[in-house]
């Protein structure tokens, strides 16, 4: 059996550097406004394509450009930019859905993979776009024995990409889910004009709502307030029947998400597609990995529709469950090589020896550790306050780009 | 005298303000952006005063831009 491939999204440098230390063998980002994170404030320009590539090709990691939007006539223009530029800078596919990237980037010759927003869910779909694409992102609303009978056909049809090889199939492992049919979702505009199918989604389905009789004035009483905010896909307790349905890439959905989301959700997903290849895959790995998992933001865990049981099932909490909770408390300064020091000015806070805490840069990408030794003007203290700078012993290196925070336990704060 | 404000780095280029108002509002075609037609950039914000009889039509565009972006100031 092939390998499968983890794909791990990233948002930004200091996402793009916890991928790849979580172990990712691709990364998928946006640039520019045409990507369905066109909202975020991370987004890359055009001028990192050159820095993205590569910090991943010394690493060999395959760059995927997200390019999935509903495009207008004023956009063309810009989307041939960045799929020049895509391709000058060996970016290995865009991940689109408009038929007007899809045309040019044949023929400028750049693969693509077609975005989850195209909602591929039959053979016959696939047959189609393999005209255009090598890759197909299938609907997150199929349940594997689906995923199943269209890789089984992909090979018995023989249905190859533009590439010649045969069509690679992606399903998301990990993530957000939609409410509605992804990319069919129309909410966000009807309320505030901002269209999700443009990344402009203000998620107003992940809001509590109460369901109003209007002709009686009488409220309907729902046990989940939660009724249109899915919980997070999460796969990791069946991964060996994800990766047993012959798919080729697995995507962790979070282009949005922290550094410390990326690392632990691609560490997670690496080690245990690794496990399931050595034969090691096992209860106890999935308990500790499902742990690590929790630490992180999540609205909480289903199986998404893979398991074809039950349909949607509802989050009981806005916003995230993780059971860590980062808060910020200062910058880094610089580092000591002979030293294996790190110095530190503490913006908010306390922090004290013993305290667990999150270094995140765009360089430095994620460091987590527990605090040993804490150092003001070099001498040995127990704590440090607002105002103070201090070093502690760190084996990592790191620089004044980064951000330093407190790792406490969700119920503590 | 109205003055229109937009933060245009910010702009996602959904042509919102373009439907509300053509007369001030367009799309580029070079970066996919709108463009305040007639407005002056001081680093990343660009303005133009005009009179009050585009009001109405400019705060439909700013109401109707879903990244709020726009700002309409009365002098």
């Amino acid at each position: 059996m092939n390998r499968v491939e983890l794909m791990s999204p990233a948002g930004s440098f200091e996402s793009l550097q916890a991928a790849i230390q979580g172990g990712a063998d691709a990364v998928y980002f946006g640039i520019e406004q045409l990507n369905m994170r066109a909202r975020s404030s991370n987004n890359f320009s055009i001028d990192d394509l050159a820095s993205i590539h590569e910090l991943c090709a010394n690493k060999k990691i395959k760059t995927y450009l997200t390019l999935n939007t509903i495009l207008y006539d004023h956009d063309i223009s810009l989307m041939k930019r960045i799929i020049n530029s895509a391709k000058d800078n060996h970016i290995d596919a865009i991940i689109a859905s408009d038929q007007s990237v899809l045309v040019y980037a044949k023929k400028i010759k750049i693969p693509v993979h077609l975005s989850t927003q195209a909602n591929i869910s039959n053979i016959e779909s696939v047959l189609f776009y393999s005209e255009y694409v090598d890759a197909i992102v299938l609907a997150r609303e199929l349940s594997l024995s689906q995923v199943t009978a269209i890789v089984k056909q992909i090979k018995k049809q023989n249905i190859k990409g533009p590439s010649g090889e045969l069509m690679k199939i992606e399903i998301f492992a990990h993530g957000a889910l939609c409410m509605a049919i992804s990319g069919k979702c129309y909410m966000s505009l009807h309320t505030n004009f901002a269209s999700a199918n443009r990344g402009a989604c203000i998620q107003n389905c992940r809001r509590s709502y109460i369901v109003k009789d209007k002709e009686e004035e009488i409220e309907f009483e729902i046990d989940n307030e939660y009724i249109m905010s899915s919980k997070d896909l999460c796969t990791i307790d069946f991964l060996d029947k994800i990766i047993s349905t012959g798919v080729n890439i697995l995507k962790i959905e979070g282009r949005g998400r922290s550094a410390d989301y990326v690392y632990t959700t691609t560490k997670c997903y690496r080690e245990a597609i690794d496990a399931y290849f050595k034969g090691s895959y096992n209860k106890e790995s999935i308990i500790s990995w499902k742990k690590q998992l929790e630490t992180v933001f999540n609205r909480g865990f289903w199986s998404g529709y893979y398991l074809g049981k039950k349909m949607g099932e509802w989050t009981d909490e806005y916003g995230s469950k993780a059971t860590l909770r980062k808060k910020y408390i200062g910058k880094g300064l610089k580092y000591y090589d002979k030293k294996k020091a790190a110095e530190f000015k503490l913006e908010a806070h306390q922090l004290i020896k013993g305290d667990s805490v999150l270094i995140t840069g765009p360089t430095t990408g994620v460091i987590s550790v527990q605090v040993e030794e804490l150092r003001v003007d070099n001498s040995p203290v127990l704590s440090v306050q607002k105002g103070n700078i201090f070093t502690m012993s760190l084996k990592e290196k790191i620089r004044p780009s980064d951000k330093l925070y407190k790792v406490e336990e969700k119920n503590i704060i | 005298m109205i003055r229109i404000i937009q933060q245009r780095k910010k702009c996602i280029g959904c042509n919102a303000c373009v439907e509300a108002f053509s007369s001030r509002w367009s799309m580029s075609r070079k970066d996919g952006k709108s463009v305040l037609i007639g407005g002056h950039k001081k680093k990343e914000i660009v303005s133009i005063i005009v009179g009050d009889d585009e009001y109405k039509e400019n705060v439909k565009a700013a109401t109707n831009c879903p990244v709020n972006i726009i700002k309409i100031i009365k002098l």
